[in-house]
C-alpha cells in the first residue's frame, strides 16, 4: 500500500506530522507535506489510515499496490 | 424562532423563516462561557443557514460542510472587506485580506518562518520565555492567568519574532489591550494610528539595520520584478500578526486553564503525559477543538444561491468555528471532551488557503506553556468562577480575567 497527497489541497495543517512523523513531513520552504515513505511498513498501517483521516483538506489517499 | 424586538429594514431577498436576533457580541448576563451563545443557536430553533440583522446584518453557518465550504469557495465568499460589522475602508491586510492568487504572494513569504520546522527552532526561547514568567509567580500561591500570563506570552513572543527588544513589552501589552479591548471610538482611532506608527518605525529601522527577524525578511524581501514590496504591503502584514497572533493565543490559553483548573483529571491525564510529545499534543489537539476562540467573516463576490438560499453580492457570512467544531455529523459525541480522540478534524484554524499560518506557533506556545505550567504548578483551581462580566463575545470569545490559586 502507498500514501498519496494532493499537493494542490495541502494547506500545511501538519497533522499528518504529529501523528505519524515515520511517514509524513513539512518542507522547509512551503510548509506542504513531504511523504518520506510513501510504501509504508505494514506496522504504520494504523497511524498512516489516522493521518488520512485527520488531514482537515481531505488531502491524503491511500492507494492499493506499490507502482502507481 | 426568538420574535426580533426590533424591525430594523430586513434585505429583501432574506425571507422571514431565515431570520434570527442574533448579536455575536451580546453576552447575556448569567452566560460564563462566551462560546455558549452560538451553541445555543440550534436550540432556539435557527436554521443551519440563518440571517441576523444585527452588526450591519449578516449570515451565519451553522454546518460543519457549509463552514468549510466558506472558508474553500473564494470564488464565492471572499476575505476582502469581510469585517463584521462593516468597517470601510479597512486596511487591506495581508495576506489574510486578499484572494488567490493575490493572496500567495505573502503567504509564501512568511511560510517558511512558520513550518513545523521553524516553529521547532523556536522551543529554547519559548521555554525560558515559560519558565521566567510562571517562576515568578508560583511561590505566590495564584495568579490573575489573563494578565499575568496568557497576555505576556504571546506579546513576548511577537517581540522575539519582530527583533524588538523585551522592554518594549509593557508598551505592546497596552497597545494589544487597548486594540483589542477598548469600545472607545476615539481611544480606538488613536490607538491604531499609533500601532501603525510603531509598525513602520520598526519596519524602517530594519530596513537600515536588518537582522535575524520576521520584520527584516518582509522588508529584504523582493517581488516577482525583483523589488521592494510596497510599504503600505509590508506594514499591513506586520500588522497582521499583530491582529492574529496575540488575542487568540491568549484567550485560547484562558480557556484552556479555566478548564483544567476545574477539573483535576485533566490535569493528571497531562501529566501523566509529559514525557510522551504526540501524548501530550493530541490531548491540546481536542482542547484545540473543544476551545475555538475565533469565528471568521467572508463576503458574498456576487448575487448567487448556496444551498438553496438566495444571496446577494456583499452580503457577509460567519463561519463559527466553535460551532462547526461540534456538529454530530463529524464528530463522535462532540459534546465530549475526549483527550483521547482519535479522529479529530476540527476547524479551529479554518481550512483552505487562509489556514491560520501560525497554528504550529500557536499550539507549541500552549504545549511549552502547559507542560512547563504543570511541572512547577501542578494542581490549581479558580479563585472565583468568572462572572457574565468579566467575558466578552465578538470574534474572538474569551475572559478579561482568570483568577487562579494553589
Amino acid at each position: 500500500m502507498k500514501v498519496i497527497a494532493n499537493l494542490d489541497v495541502c494547506q500545511g495543517h501538519a497533522r499528518c506530522e504529529d501523528i505519524c512523523p515515520e511517514v509524513f513531513a513539512t518542507d522547509a520552504v512551503e510548509g506542504k507535506v513531504v511523504i518520506n515513505q510513501p510504501e509504508f511498513p505494514p506496522e504504520l498501517e494504523e497511524k498512516v489510515r489516522l493521518a488520512v483521516r485527520n488531514c482537515p483538506e481531505g488531502a491524503l489517499r491511500i492507494a492499493k499496490g506499490g507502482a502507481a | 424562532m426568538t420574535t426580533l424586538q426590533w424591525q430594523p429594514s430586513a434585505p429583501d431577498h432574506v425571507p422571514a423563516d431565515l431570520m434570527v436576533d442574533f448579536d455575536f457580541f451580546h453576552i447575556p448576563d448569567g452566560v460564563t462561557d462566551p462560546t455558549a451563545i452560538w451553541h445555543g443557536l440550534a436550540g432556539r430553533g435557527a436554521p443551519p443557514i440563518f440571517y441576523t440583522p444585527r452588526n450591519g446584518g449578516h449570515w451565519v453557518f451553522l454546518r460543519y460542510a457549509d463552514i468549510v465550504e466558506g472558508y474553500r469557495n473564494h470564488e464565492m465568499f471572499s476575505t476582502r472587506g469581510a469585517q463584521v460589522p462593516p468597517i470601510e475602508p479597512y486596511p487591506v491586510l495581508q495576506p489574510n485580506g486578499v484572494d488567490p492568487p493575490q493572496h500567495d504572494v505573502f503567504r509564501k513569504l512568511l511560510a517558511p518562518m512558520f513550518t513545523p520546522l521553524a516553529v521547532r527552532r523556536m522551543t529554547e526561547g519559548l521555554q525560558q520565555r515559560a519558565e521566567g514568567l510562571i517562576s515568578g509567580f508560583a511561590g505566590k500561591g495564584g495568579c490573575d492567568f489573563v494578565k499575568d500570563y496568557a497576555a505576556k506570552f504571546p506579546t513576548g513572543t511577537f517581540l522575539d519574532l519582530f527583533g524588538l527588544p523585551e522592554e518594549r513589552l509593557p508598551e505592546f501589552l497596552r497597545l494589544s489591550d487597548t486594540f483589542f479591548r477598548s469600545s472607545d471610538p476615539d481611544l480606538r482611532a488613536a490607538n491604531l494610528n499609533e500601532i501603525y506608527a510603531v509598525l513602520e518605525e520598526l519596519f524602517r529601522e530594519k530596513a537600515r539595520n536588518p537582522g535575524n527577524d520576521i520584520a527584516s525578511a518582509l522588508v529584504q524581501a523582493r517581488d516577482a520584478d525583483g523589488k521592494q514590496h510596497t510599504w503600505e504591503d509590508i506594514i499591513n502584514c506586520g500588522f497582521l500578526l499583530f491582529v492574529a497572533g496575540l488575542d487568540t493565543v491568549t484567550n485560547t490559553m484562558t480557556y484552556v486553564w479555566r478548564y483544567l483548573a476545574t477539573t483535576p483529571e485533566a490535569r493528571q491525564q497531562f501529566r501523566s503525559r509529559m514525557d510522551d510529545p504526540a501524548a501530550f499534543m493530541n490531548a491540546i489537539e481536542e482542547l484545540m477543538r473543544i476551545n475555538a476562540v475565533s469565528t471568521i467573516s467572508r463576503r458574498v463576490t456576487h448575487d448567487c444561491e448556496f444551498k438553496g438560499v438566495q444571496f446577494r453580492k456583499h452580503d457577509r457570512v460567519m463561519l463559527p468555528n466553535t460551532v462547526a467544531n461540534r456538529d454530530a455529523s463529524v464528530f463522535r459525541d462532540p459534546q465530549a471532551i475526549d483527550l483521547d480522540r482519535t479522529v479529530n478534524n476540527h476547524v479551529t484554524f479554518g481550512v483552505g488557503p487562509h489556514r491560520c499560518i501560525g497554528s504550529h506557533l500557536a499550539k507549541r506556545e500552549i504545549m511549552i506553556s502547559l507542560q512547563e505550567w504543570l511541572r512547577q504548578i501542578p494542581d490549581f483551581r479558580l479563585a472565583d468562577e468568572p462572572g457574565s462580566a468579566s467575558v466578552f463575545g465578538g470574534p474572538v470569545m474569551g475572559f478579561e480575567t482568570l483568577k487562579l490559586v494553589w
